[in-house]
């Protein structure tokens, strides 16, 4: 069986830095892993690879045993040709309009009478038949060239955005929140649960019934998800209102909002007092007996070594040690990476 | 004229008018750079600098009946008082209109720079209705004005060749090319380029070393708007002809160069403003002038298809 | 107690304006003369259309937009050929104007495809351009558009037989209003849906949003698409009020510039801000300076030798310092969105509900 998340050897640069440099990592389903290490160790890059913020210069993360990349398919592939075809046919048609629409439209139209589309049609055919070849083919070859690049090029730049890695069901927090300040608090959790809603773009614009059961039944679930993190009162609150344990607190609703499978948390305990950072150890157990595996980054030694099944530590991109707390307590390799010594 | 004199020809008005496209472009390449500020203003006070450069010669009584051969060094003014006038301009446009919004949401700076261009573009009208000889008295204000050649418009190559080079080209590349050179040599080591540089990276850094950003930004708005008088009066010279809505037009050219280059980038915007110069210049030779404008509108979006952040511009990457 | 009555008609206000609305026709022809608006307020309402289409682009969903005019010139143009007994289509309004808005939506998404995943100031240039190429191609293109003629005159809009003149200017009035109403109406529904969630969530914090598995390219292009359609709308109704597609300079940056302003200054992604916006800036532009223009000229002050003294002249120094002024003292516009109001209340209502506690 597949481990739920695989980091296989994964370096990114930054220009001449290497920020991570080959570095393995995997993840169980049901697991509290944690990434610790001192500032600058790029933890936080990890997770920004995890969740397809960055793309990693050489290496791969698959989630499930899948890629995160968005994969090519039949529909695309089909797009891709459609888009080709459509430039072609722009860029020859846009040459020859102004001939096109005389010979075709213009030649044929009797004021007020009724129109020959079918022969119109095929005088504008006669029309393209009678230009030199070059005429013809160096437009539809530059359009095709052009469109299918273009749409490739696209294409590639938009294929490992971080929604395809959320879809494949991994939800973050950021080291500092980054909610949505003007929505409410119920609205952020709804848009969270974006990737589980199934009502398009006529349904909401025509309030369609579908519209609000689904609403309602989003609208339940995100209170019932508010209520796990205790911030149902606040429900109707705009986000940016919300002190900063509350604004941390609401992160961790909206990433629970899309199911995920895998939870990342980018320093939860920051600036956290310690009976809040108690709280916060009872609310990672809570989510992993939902079953969703939570990757933690944290300075809290204390919540990483009471709440962790595993930990990995990192230090300048390099992963030093992984293992058990225990183990990683007894390690004299990263007593040296936090002490600079590794006599104690 | 044979093929490849048509084009050399369409090569040399291109790249003149590249050049001084490059010369705006620069001033909104920086200003983008240091404040992320589209300065919407920029080609309308490049138009103002047409309008001051024209009041002067009305009022050193050269016009366009005036002989360009008789090279005359009353024309110097032009060089000292144009390029200050849109410093100062330019720099009171910042104090006053943006220096208020730093802190201010995104969208609003660009809104208020649109309303500056709107102020100077109704300047521009209300200049053009001037009693004076060079505006035709003043009764047709909206309409182009004459603009006399400030230089010899004999044929540098001989009369008989079909290729013409005036003292016009030579002026342009005289003026632009140590601007450009200029500028870059300030920003790479002069103290004030430092700081410029600094600003751009990042302004709260910048502001802890100890850097004041506002006299700094100043600085950005006075050398961007210098630039801009300058290049209005070798466009104007050049060209032979101002209107009051011309800084929308080559400002959007200047703008498409910058971001065509990179936007941001100082190497980018020459590149671009060149690149748009003769794109527009070979356009109007082989294609159609009324189709120039499709043409390099359709060449930037193709670029910005293939490379997102121009020809020069380096992909951001934004902190998470 | 008198908050209670002020909320009250805060809450209610868009039903007092609508009431307004309503009412304008029946009120007008009792106005004297010079104070006659309901023709001018055909021109609001398509303004108001053209804005709540920028809206949804760059109010909702944070993309600059410089070139809305251009979409709705594509609208005007679309409806004319559609309807100009001049050419072989010769379709009526109520199957033209769909067809209309369905190009406005598939120009979106074709200037949009390329170019959704560029930064926000690189989209600004592209739009803008595409403002201009629009304006140049109709004009180029003068065997088809009629060049800088425009197309005209075009067939009267039919309701069950009945022909909607020019003239019918009550008739045109809640025609245009019932316009503007169903797509407040769709903006309304669409602003509280997922598709309206993920359009803010990208404006708020595009990384943010795409790491909560909103789609960023499939939500702009249907802001795009979206924008793009109720421009085209604007464009189309505007074609049909004035029977004329207008001519293609009739559709350049200004307008872009106009409906950007009442975007920004009315409120950004607030409809009722947008409406205000719409009211504010189309009024000033189509009632105030006409009706100081008449008003000068009766006075004999206007001399059209002198520059200064017409009217319409100083419009875009007034349009300038008004944009100035607002971004200094309400960046946020006049109406801003419910969601920023009640963030700069929140501070208000912590600091009474402070003082009450100390009172305690």
């Amino acid at each position: 069986m597949t481990s739920l998340l695989s980091v296989d050897n994964v370096t990114i640069r930054f220009g001449g830095l290497t920020a991570v440099n080959e570095v393995d990592l995997n993840v169980e389903r049901g697991q509290i892993f944690s990434v610790i290490g001192p500032n600058g160790a790029g933890k936080t890059t990890v997770f920004n690879v995890i969740t397809g913020v960055y793309e990693p210069s050489c290496g791969c993360v698959r989630i499930d045993g899948r890629p995160g990349a968005r994969p090519l398919s039949w529909r695309t592939a089909i797009g891709f040709g459609f888009i080709a075809l459509t430039t072609a046919a722009g860029f020859a048609v846009a040459l020859n309009i102004r001939e096109l629409w005389d010979t075709a439209i213009t030649a044929n139209y009797v004021y007020q009478q009724a129109f020959p589309w079918a022969k119109s049609f095929s005088d504008a055919l006669t029309h393209l038949r009678d230009q030199p070849w070059t005429w013809n083919i160096l437009p539809l070859l530059t359009g095709a060239l052009v469109g299918l690049g273009g749409s490739v090029a696209v294409w590639r730049r938009a294929r490992c955005t971080p929604d395809v890695i959320a879809c494949g069901g991994v939800a973050r927090t950021f080291q500092n929140p980054r909610l949505f300040h003007q929505m409410t608090v119920l609205e952020n959790v709804l848009v969270g649960m974006d990737t589980k809603l199934r009502s398009r773009f006529w349904h909401a614009a025509l309030r369609l019934p579908f519209f609000y059961r689904e609403y309602k039944h989003a609208q339940a679930k995100a209170m019932e998800l508010l209520e796990f993190v205790e911030l149902d009162d606040d429900a109707s609150a705009p986000a940016a209102s919300l002190s900063y344990g509350h604004q941390r607190r609401l992160e961790i609703a909206r990433a629970l909002a899309s199911e995920p499978k895998l939870l990342l948390l980018d320093e939860p305990a920051a600036g956290m007092n310690p009976s809040e950072s108690d709280d916060l150890l009872l609310l990672i157990r809570k989510i992993r007996d939902r079953g969703i595996a939570v990757m933690l980054i944290e300075h809290h030694m204390d919540l990483v070594m009471e709440v962790s099944d595993r930990i990995a530590v990192l230090d300048y991109g390099n992963k030093i040690a992984e293992g058990t707390p225990d183990e990683i307590q007894a390690d004299p390799k990263v007593r040296k990476a936090y002490l600079g010594t590794d006599e104690l | 004229m044979t093929n490849t004199e048509v084009f050399l020809q369409q090569m040399i008005i291109g790249l003149s008018n590249g050049m001084i496209i490059a010369l705006i472009a620069l001033g909104y390449t920086m200003v983008y750079g240091i404040i992320e500020l589209i300065n919407f203003a920029h080609g309308d006070l490049f138009m103002l600098g047409c309008f001051l450069a024209l009041t002067i010669l009305g009022a050193l009584g050269i016009d366009a009946a005036y002989d360009p051969n008789s090279v005359s060094l009353a024309v110097l003014p032009l060089f000292i008082a144009v390029p200050a006038f849109c410093a100062i301009v330019n720099w009171s446009v910042d104090r006053f209109a943006y220096r208020p919004l730093r802190s201010a949401p995104r969208l609003a700076p660009l809104v208020s720079a649109i309303g500056v261009s709107f102020i100077f573009l109704n300047l521009g009208l209300f200049w053009g209705g001037l009693p004076m000889d060079v505006f035709n008295g003043g009764v047709a204000a909206a309409a182009p004005k004459d603009f006399p050649a400030l230089v010899s418009r004999t044929n540098l190559l001989g009369e008989s060749s079909n290729i013409i080079v005036r003292w016009n080209e030579v002026l342009v590349a005289m003026v632009t090319v140590p601007m450009m050179v200029g500028l870059s040599l300030i920003v790479r080591f002069t103290r004030i380029g430092k700081a410029m540089r600094a600003v751009a990276q990042n302004q709260t850094a910048a502001r802890l070393m100890g850097i004041d950003v506002d006299r700094v930004i100043g600085a950005t708005f006075l050398i961007g708007g210098a630039l801009a008088g300058f290049a209005s009066i070798v466009w104007a010279s050049y060209n032979e002809t101002i209107y009051f809505q011309m800084g929308f037009r080559v400002g959007m050219d200047a703008f498409t160069a910058a971001v065509l280059g990179g936007i941001g980038s100082l190497p980018g915007a020459v590149l671009g403003g060149v690149v748009i110069g003769i794109v527009r210049a070979m356009s109007e030779g082989y294609i159609a002038a009324e189709w120039t404008n499709v043409v390099v509108f359709t060449i930037l979006v193709v670029v910005l298809t293939f490379r997102p952040s121009g020809l020069l511009g380096t992909p951001t990457r934004e902190k998470v | 107690m008198a908050g209670g009555i002020r909320r009250a008609v805060i809450v209610h206000a868009g039903w007092f304006m609508l009431g307004i609305a309503l009412l304008v026709p029946i009120l007008d022809p009792l106005l004297p003369l010079e104070w006659k608006i309901a023709g001018h307020m055909n021109r609001i309402f398509i303004f108001a259309i053209l804005g709540l289409g920028l809206n949804v682009v760059t109010g909702y969903t944070g993309l600059l937009n410089l070139g809305i005019a251009a979409f709705m010139a594509i609208g005007a143009y679309s409806y004319a050929i559609l309807t100009c007994d001049i050419y072989p289509f010769r379709l009526g309004f109520w199957s033209a104007m769909p067809i209309t808005i369905c190009i406005g939506a598939i120009a979106g998404v074709v200037l949009g495809l390329p170019t959704i995943r560029l930064r926000g100031d690189y989209l600004a240039i592209v739009t803008l351009g595409f403002g201009e190429i629009v304006q140049d191609t109709l004009k180029n293109l003068d065997n088809i558009t009629q060049g800088t003629q425009g197309i005209n005159p075009l067939p009267a809009p039919t309701f069950w037989g009945h022909a909607l003149n020019t003239q019918d200017k009550v008739a045109w009035y809640y025609l245009l209003l019932a316009f503007l109403a169903l797509v407040v109406l769709v903006s309304r529904n669409l602003e509280h849906s997922r598709v309206g969630r993920s359009w803010i969530a990208i404006r708020e914090d595009e990384i943010a949003a795409t790491c909560m598995g909103v789609n960023p390219v499939k939500a702009k292009l249907v802001a795009f698409a979206m924008g793009a359609a109720l421009a085209s709308t604007s464009g189309g109704i505007y074609a049909a009020l004035f029977s004329n597609s207008g001519e293609p300079g009739n559709y350049d940056f200004q307008i872009s510039i106009i409906a950007l302003c009442i975007v920004i200054i009315g409120g950004m992604g607030n409809i009722s801000g947008v409406l205000l916006g719409a009211f504010v800036i189309g009024g000033f532009n189509s009632i105030v300076l006409d009706k100081l223009t008449t008003l000068l000229q009766q006075m004999g002050m206007v001399n059209t030798q002198n520059v200064l003294t017409v009217p319409g002249n100083w419009k875009y120094m007034i349009f300038g310092f008004a944009l100035i002024l607002a971004m200094r003292f309400k960046p946020e516009g006049l109406l801003p969105s419910r969601q920023l109001k009640a963030e700069l209340h929140e501070a208000e209502e912590d600091e009474r509900a402070e003082n009450a506690r100390g009172a305690a």
